[in-house]
């Protein structure tokens, strides 16, 4: 069976710049692939190559069987595609750009018809089907960029950030179109994104990038079990700090964590939460707020990268049933 | 580092977009936009109307001076107004294709399994029917100011030849440009080296009535031959020396800036 997405020490520099520094994937047939990492990782640069829209600077890769270098026609003819800023024409209506994408595919008259009436109802979008793109609201543009990505049927899709700046429910509703997807479909995707929970909640594997490699690669419980011990987050006042990281570190090590925020990897588990407390009491910290995580992606983003993914918190605010963590098993 | 095995074709494929159907496509897109934003045509229409009436009326005198070729100051700055506007229809499908740039639709273009051609081909087509504008509307107000053919219907033919190739020079000019500055500020670019090249031609004014340094730029400017040829049906009896500088012109700037144009499209995907 030919694998969908393979790519073997992609690099890509911009002058003295190096976007992708090797990246080697591996995305099996039918699996929703996700490229986790912050802003500037490299991630749309990856995406922009295995689409043939950049030239790697060295590696190889191979998209649907093809070499994406040698062989992009064939590549284009077997993706689709929806970048990070939905490009749609905002002059033109959703009907008439479903027509100029099956143009551009050459799809048989009939058949482009047929298939876009198809996918406007899959996408709630057949009533609006006849109005400019420019009146569409952000979540209706991305549900439309995903209907002129599917007109051809590709063997792979390509989806850079699609739910960046939509609402929680919009996003909530892609997911499960993505969902349908796959499952119904089987169609490979291959999802960039900056969402945790995003990766968490459609990926069957994910690759986190930083600074233009890849610094973990797996199914994502298996990631979040290597992490090992669950996270405990303490908030005490400024000038107790220092007191209550050296009270921690009997009970794990110090994870990185955003400002005002010490964090531990627990050993012990919640069994040892009445410990940390009173060991705490002991030291006369005041402890003014208090959880405990089962490891999450951002811990093994953490684990990898020393630092938490840009703007975790944002994210899980952001996300539908977003929840501040998982509880401790 | 080791390279991929090649592997099976997949068993799903799209045809790919042929060359001629994904350039009408293209071309028919960019038509119907112009109709949804009017302000981007208005050059094309308003510049050359404003120069038949502004120089016809203003440069009448022209006329008079002994050795110009035509005493009806009309029939001169129609053509030469015609011309601009074949410029601005060329240059304005570049516009356009500097807003896909920018704002990202290009790529939807080129992750198309299309022939790479049909994206330069497109604008073309699209350029050849919006020169059709400012012939027939700055021909109307010219015929009915008074502009008289002077060899019968040919001199029309002969104009509008010469402005659909003014136009598609004008656009592979602008394309070459815009795929390299890739942004909508190259328009100035555009529009000086376009500008700068008729107002060094015989655009205004007859060559032998020129002076100093002006009639040997203008004597080697390939527009010059252009506009003679677009002039050759109201100064007189068209002749096959009026027109055949003009075709090779036109077919010299083709080759050159089409190469131009490619060039600078192959940057894109580099």
């Amino acid at each position: 069976m030919t694998i969908p997405v393979e790519a073997v020490g992609l690099v890509r520099r911009f002058g003295d710049i190096v976007a992708v520094a090797g990246v080697d994937l591996r995305v099996e047939p039918g699996e929703v692939f996700a490229f986790l990492g912050p802003n500037g990782a490299g991630k749309s640069t990856t995406v922009r190559m295995l689409t043939t829209l950049l030239a790697p600077s060295a590696g190889t890769a191979r998209v649907a069987g093809y070499d994406v270098v040698t062989e992009a026609a064939q590549v284009r003819r077997a993706i689709g595609v929806a970048l990070q800023d939905a490009a749609i024409d905002p002059l033109m209506t959703g009907r008439e750009l479903l027509r100029l994408q099956a143009v551009l595919y050459g799809l048989p008259r009939a058949r482009a018809e047929a298939r876009s009436a198809e996918l406007l109802e899959r996408v709630g979008l057949t009533a609006a089907a006849g109005r400019r793109v420019g009146k569409y609201s952000g979540g209706m543009r991305r549900r439309l960029d995903l209907a002129l990505s599917l007109l051809h049927e590709p063997e792979v899709l390509f989806l850079d950030e699609p739910t960046t700046g939509l609402d929680p429910t919009s996003r909530l509703n892609l997911w499960d179109e993505l969902r349908t997807l796959n499952l119904e479909h089987g169609t490979t995707v291959f999802l960039t994104t900056q969402y945790l929970e995003e990766a968490d909640q459609l990926a069957a594997r994910i690759a986190i990038i930083d600074g233009g490699r890849i610094v973990r690669e797996g199914e994502p419980n298996r990631l979040k079990a290597e992490v090992g011990a669950p996270t405990l987050r303490i908030e005490v006042r400024d000038a107790q700090a220092d007191v209550a990281r050296t009270v921690l570190a009997r009970f794990g090590a110090e994870r990185p964590d955003r400002a005002g925020v010490l964090a531990i990897g627990l050993d012990g588990g919640a069994a040892e939460m009445t410990s940390v407390v009173r060991a705490l009491d002991e030291a006369s910290v005041v402890i003014e707020h208090m959880e405990l995580n089962a490891p999450s992606l951002d811990d093994v983003f953490a684990e990898a990268t020393g630092r938490r993914l840009e703007g975790a918190d944002g994210d899980a605010a952001a996300g539908p049933g977003a929840t501040p963590g998982e509880p401790a098993a | 580092m080791s390279a991929l095995p090649a592997a099976p074709s997949p068993a799903r494929a799209a045809p790919g977009g042929a060359l001629l159907g994904v350039a009408r496509g293209l071309a028919a897109r960019s038509l119907v936009n112009v109709t949804r934003r009017p302000s981007a045509v208005v050059p094309t229409i308003a510049m050359p109307l404003f120069f038949i009436v502004a120089f016809s009326g203003a440069f009448s005198s022209l006329t008079d001076i002994r050795g110009f070729p035509t005493d009806n100051p009309i029939n001169w700055f129609m053509p030469w107004a015609i011309m601009q506007g074949a410029a601005f229809a060329g240059m304005g499908i570049c516009f356009g294709v500097a807003r896909d740039l920018e704002d990202g639709f290009y790529d939807r273009l080129l992750m198309a399994p299309t022939h790479r051609a049909s994206l330069i081909l497109g604008p073309m087509l699209a350029a050849v029917v919006r020169v059709l504008l400012p012939v027939v509307t700055v021909s109307a107000v010219g015929f009915l100011a008074g502009a008289r053919l002077t060899d019968g219907p040919l001199g029309m033919v002969t104009l509008l030849v010469a402005a659909e190739g003014f136009a598609l020079v004008a656009g592979l000019w602008g394309l070459g440009v815009v795929y390299r500055i890739r942004e909508q500020k190259s328009s100035a670019l555009i529009q000086v080296g376009i500008f700068v090249t008729m107002f060094l031609s015989v655009g205004q004014t007859p060559i032998d009535l020129q002076e100093g340094w002006l009639p040997h730029v203008a004597r080697l400017n390939p527009l010059t031959y252009v506009i003679d040829m677009a002039r050759a049906g109201f100064v007189g009896p068209i002749t096959w020396a009026d027109v055949w500088p003009g075709l090779v012109a036109i077919g010299v700037g083709l080759v050159v800036l089409g190469a131009w144009a490619l060039t600078g499209f192959r940057r894109l995907v580099r």
